[in-house]
């Protein structure tokens, strides 16, 4: 058990490409300024897209990539200098990595086999963690005859077997089929919840970590991003990249200019004949001629059920998805979408007035990408 | 902050001085391998401009004489042999490419009863030892009026291209997905279109690599034309025994010859180095 | 433009039978979706309409003529396949330029660049055109793919799932373009996924297939609400409808239904009634949907009682998975909801939205006002 903090943490790899004669070019940081903390018991994701430095990171932690700059502790100590088997973490990478001729129970006790634990205490911490993963009827077994989720709760079994302080998971879903993947996270929850051992899961798919984490972690470019529970990055993502990057389906983001009318402030659209009220909270915050970045779900945009001051636009696409309706308009050259759970039925091209829901629009800075906050929100 | 990227600039510049050795070290070992390779070449320019007389000097200080060259390409008919050399050589590779690359095909795409035994079965061609087939062989030419022509030699170097040529192009064929051809169908275009506007860009690497490769061996070869041949047709590598006399070696002759012989090959491989590795190692086709 | 008509086709790959006895009639104009999970011959009942694959039984039409012995290429069929199958060596321009060049369906240059130039526009990828494939990110190749299929005018257009190697994110996205752009498209279009929204969202009518038959064929919404059987029913919906069984139960007068151990029992609408009574069902398979579940931590009583065996906040929603004594049901909650594993929870289901199958063949048997749901076109039109 215990806590893991990263503090100013910076990777870049070394450029092998060079030659006698040019210096080779410097690669940029895989990894920058990266600080933060897990706490002891927490599950915490890192999420990004490939080559955010996501799992560069995760193998820093692991002791299996040397540190450029910054410190990372678990607990009090600090870790840098530490042999990777000496950190007391349990990996389980998205490879499963399973010694083919031993059986599942042999997997699960080659570790402890190898610090010499006797057999009752092997058996014993078998038997707890067997069930956890319900691998209890696989033991017998050879990891060739396994499927592939099977062959992953074994991984992450033999991962967690010995106790470590810290579970590092590598994207373990990643190979498994839909149905497969979703019974897994359960699993992988539930296990958490019974050993509450403080865990970090790296992947890059949202819906993964947002249904996992207590915490997620957002990477882009080797930086962070944002760090929040899972409704707070959805529901007040950082700036434009995390917006776009949570929720599904994604969140509408638009080039807009403000433009003020009898008093009241309106959503414009190049190359579009829409216009939407700005929700009253923005008013201290915009101003006449600005041009912003807005970022609404489709599930905050809504049909005006009374006029408002904005236009009536045709209906680009209805789809009756079942469960939901997704209904599109035309906004310039990119969509604007809405979905609803409601019974709703659209024809093509009929004329509708759009609102967006007053506190889940988001506006961001075109050029920096930062959320740009109300005075009220911000003081 | 400052402080971390101060010491990242210290561990950079150690870092820099020990791959300038690395680097060094690795030059200088190639180096040393490549005077080793090429070391035989040389040794053979220098025989080449020597006396019989100055032959077994090992010291580098001789009088250089053009005698050898002259006795050799002046003296003899040995050009004819180069010539007829290339039209063997040619010839099998221009016939193992016709034939081959169908066949390749062939076992590329269709599925076929025994297809892997017939595939195997080409190979092995390329394992019997000459020496063991070519008394039968020499009968069998005798008596069907193929000793000492043309064709006879272009057909029985086939044992010899056909096999390399056609295992590299079928694995090239296989990495073709055959979706692209189904698509070609459907745009439009018949079989023959499909093959020679597609497939054969496609190919392309591997079917230059091998048959070089293809033509370097039957350039080469010896036992084939040495027992199969007799005064019409005469290969390169045959011609050189001639220098070899009952009493003597004139080595210097033996030089000139070996010198001609390699000629084309050296300049082939000069030119088509990159693609005969890449050719070789597959990977090309992927888009 | 062509109505393509499918009658007794068997294909057999050696011992494996690919598609059975399966006859299909794809109406001028539609746009038809073959769904179905992996391995149920979706694909090779495409490539049998392409001509790339033979039938060793039944007959191809393509506007009432047989085209079983006519080679694909004059078959004037336009596909896109899974892998793309793009020429790696032609860059975009020529790669899409090229069933225009070919000796059957040849056009002059002039006409051919204005035809890439408007397909490339529609698909976004106008700014590639000197691109090869290798230098295109795996988006980009299936809009090149699609925009060589869309680039003629032919019989039918044949897709094999030109979205599913997409990330969720462009998928979507294509989705909504592929949808925009179908009335432009101005044939018969067949096109084959494993994505029930695209199936649903693109479909005038869906065939679903499972290994080499016909399970179901019909418009989206009675797949979704009156599927035909369990099999149907589970590739619809995300997540996926609970299922489980049983006991058709009268007490004084009113039919109901108990199930997961408990002892209330559901009551059932009238027209359910009467069907469940004509048919003498005793034990039933119940099917109802996450969305259609209501959920409570404080005890309510008639309600069951399970506990919270996982919580997975999506984004929009919470998918709560409840543990009724051993059985598991997926519900949907609101996006705020917040419950610790193992927490006692109190459901109720609607009834009114359950779907009963048959316990013994899986069918579907009936559910309430079936005929309404599945085809109301323009209800609830207040809303709007």
């Amino acid at each position: 058990m215990a806590q893991l903090k990263l503090e100013r943490v910076y990777k870049r790899y070394v450029n092998s490409d060079k030659s006698f004669f040019k210096k080779a070019k410097q690669n940029d940081y895989a990894v920058e300024n990266l600080s933060f903390t897990c706490y002891d018991g927490e599950f915490v994701g890192i999420l990004g897209p490939s080559g955010c430095g996501k799992t560069t990171t995760l193998r820093m932690i692991a002791g299996l990539e040397e540190i450029t700059g910054g410190d990372i502790y678990i607990g009090e100590t600090r870790i840098n200098n530490l042999l990777p088997k000496d950190r007391n973490i349990g990996l389980a990478f998205e490879d499963y990595a399973l010694y083919p001729p031993l059986t599942v129970y042999e997997n699960l006790a080659f570790n402890m086999r190898a610090k010499n634990r006797s057999d009752s205490e092997i058996k014993r911490a078998i038997d707890y963690v067997a069930p956890l993963l319900k691998v209890e009827e696989l033991l017998r077994m050879k990891p060739p005859a396994l499927s592939g989720g099977q062959k992953q709760r074994v991984n992450i079994a033999r991962a967690i077997v010995r106790r470590p302080g810290l579970l590092l998971l590598d994207e373990p879903l990643s190979h498994l089929d839909g149905k497969m993947r979703q019974q897994l996270r359960h699993e992988i929850k539930r296990m958490h919840h019974e050993i509450k051992c403080t865990t970090i899961i790296v992947t890059h798919d949202q819906m993964e970590a947002m249904s996992l984490s207590d915490r997620i972690v957002i990477m882009k470019d080797g930086n962070l991003q944002q760090m929040g529970e899972p409704i707070e990055v959805y529901d007040n993502p950082a700036n434009e990249f995390v917006a776009g990057f949570i929720g599904e389906p994604p969140m509408n983001l638009l080039s807009s200019v403000i433009s003020r009318a009898d008093g009241a402030f309106l959503f414009t659209f190049p190359e579009s004949e829409l216009r939407v009220e700005v929700p009253k909270r923005y008013y201290d915050a915009l101003s006449d001629g600005q041009r912003v970045t807005l970022g609404v779900r489709p599930v905050d945009v809504v049909v005006a059920k009374t006029p408002t001051k904005g236009s009536s636009v045709p209906i680009a696409i209805y789809e009756n998805l079942g469960d939901e309706r997704r209904v599109s308009v035309r906004v310039g050259d990119s969509l604007l979408n809405m979905t609803t759970s409601e019974d709703v039925w659209y024809e093509r091209g009929e004329m509708v007035q759009l609102e967006f829901k007053a506190e889940k629009t988001h506006l961001f800075d075109p050029e920096t990408g930062n959320r740009i906050v109300s005075r009220k929100e911000g003081s | 902050m400052d402080n971390e990227q101060k010491t990242n600039v210290s561990s950079q510049s150690k870092n820099t001085a020990l791959d300038l050795l690395g680097t060094f070290g690795r030059n200088l070992g190639l180096t040393l391998y490549a005077l080793f390779a090429l070391f035989p070449l040389v040794w053979m320019i220098i025989c080449s401009l020597k006396l019989d007389s100055e032959m077994y000097n090992t010291v580098f200080v001789f009088s250089p004489t053009l005698d050898n060259y002259k006795a050799v390409l002046l003296g003899t008919d040995y050009f004819k042999a180069f010539f007829q050399n290339l039209i063997v050589a040619g010839g099998a590779v221009i016939l193992t490419i016709v034939a081959g690359v169908p066949a390749a095909y062939a076992l590329a795409r269709y599925d076929f009863k025994k297809k892997e035994d017939l595939a195997f079965q080409i190979l092995s061609f390329k394992f019997a030892p000459e020496i063991l087939v070519i008394l039968p062989i020499f009968t069998i030419f005798q008596r069907i009026g193929l000793y000492d022509t043309y064709f006879g030699l272009i057909w029985v170097y086939q044992l010899i291209t056909m096999p390399l040529v056609i295992w590299v192009v079928r694995g090239y064929f296989e990495e073709i997905s055959v979706e692209i051809e189904q698509a070609a169908q459907l745009d439009g275009y018949r079989w023959f279109d499909i093959f020679f506007d597609i497939l054969v860009p496609l190919i392309k690497p591997g079917l230059v690599a091998s048959a070089l490769l293809a033509f370097i061996f039957a350039w080469n070869s010896f036992t084939f034309p040495l027992v199969l041949s007799g005064f019409k047709i005469q290969t390169m590598t045959i011609t050189s025994l001639r220098y070899i006399a009952s009493d003597t070696v004139h080595y210097g002759q033996v030089a000139v010859a070996s010198l001609v012989a390699v000629s084309p090959e050296i300049i082939a491989c000069l030119f088509i180095q990159k693609h005969l590795v890449r050719g070789l190692s597959f990977g090309a086709v992927k888009g | 433009m062509a109505r393509i008509t499918l009658e007794n086709i068997t294909k057999k790959y050696k011992d494996k039978t690919a598609l059975d006895n399966l006859s299909l009639d794809v109406l001028d104009n539609e746009f038809f979706v073959l769904f179905g999970p992996a391995g149920a011959g979706k694909t090779t009942l495409l490539k049998t309409i392409a001509g790339i694959e033979f039938p060793q039984e039944g007959l191809v039409r393509i506007d009432g003529a047989i085209v079983n012995l006519i080679e694909p290429m004059y078959r004037n069929v336009s596909m896109v396949f899974e892998n793309y199958a793009l020429y790696p060596h032609k860059n975009v321009y020529d790669n899409i330029a090229s069933p225009m060049r070919s000796k059957l369906y040849r056009k002059d240059e002039a006409y051919i660049k204005e035809q890439v130039l408007r397909v490339t526009k529609m698909m976004r990828i106008d700014e590639l055109l000197d691109r090869k494939p290798s230098q295109l990110s795996n988006g980009q190749r299936q809009r090149v793919a699609l925009g060589r299929c869309l680039v003629r005018t032919p019989n039918v257009f044949l897709m094999d799932e030109p979205l599913a190697h997409l990330d969720a994110k462009l998928r979507h996205f294509m989705r909504g373009e592929l949808k925009e752009m179908q009335s432009a498209f101005n044939s018969t279009t067949i096109y084959v996924t494993h994505d029930y929204m695209e199936a649903m969202s693109l479909a005038d009518r869906i065939a679903i297939l499972n290994s080499g038959h016909i399970e179901q064929l019909g418009t989206s919404l009675e797949m979704y609400y009156t599927p035909r059987n369990e099999f149907v029913a589970r590739l619809f919906g995300e997540p996926e409808i609970n299922i489980f069984s049983g006991e058709v139960e009268e007490a004084s007068g009113q039919l109901g239904i108990t199930a997961l151990g408990q002892e209330t029992i559901m009551p059932v609408e009238p027209d359910v009634a009467a069907v469940l009574r004509s048919g003498n069902h005793k034990r039933v398979h119940i099917g109802i949907r996450g969305a259609d579940i209501t959920f409570s931590f404080a005890e309510k009583l008639g309600w069951i009682r399970g506990s919270v065996y996982t919580n997975e906040p999506i984004g929009n929603k919470v998918i709560m998975v409840v543990d009724v004594k051993g059985t598991h049901i997926y519900l949907v909650a609101p996006n705020d909801t917040k419950a610790e594993i193992d927490k006692p929870v109190y459901i109720s289901m609607n009834m009114k939205d359950a779907i009963l199958f048959s316990a013994e063949s899986a069918e579907y048997i009936i559910r309430h006002d079936a005929r309404n749901v599945s085809r109301r076109r323009g209800a609830n039109k207040a809303v709007g």
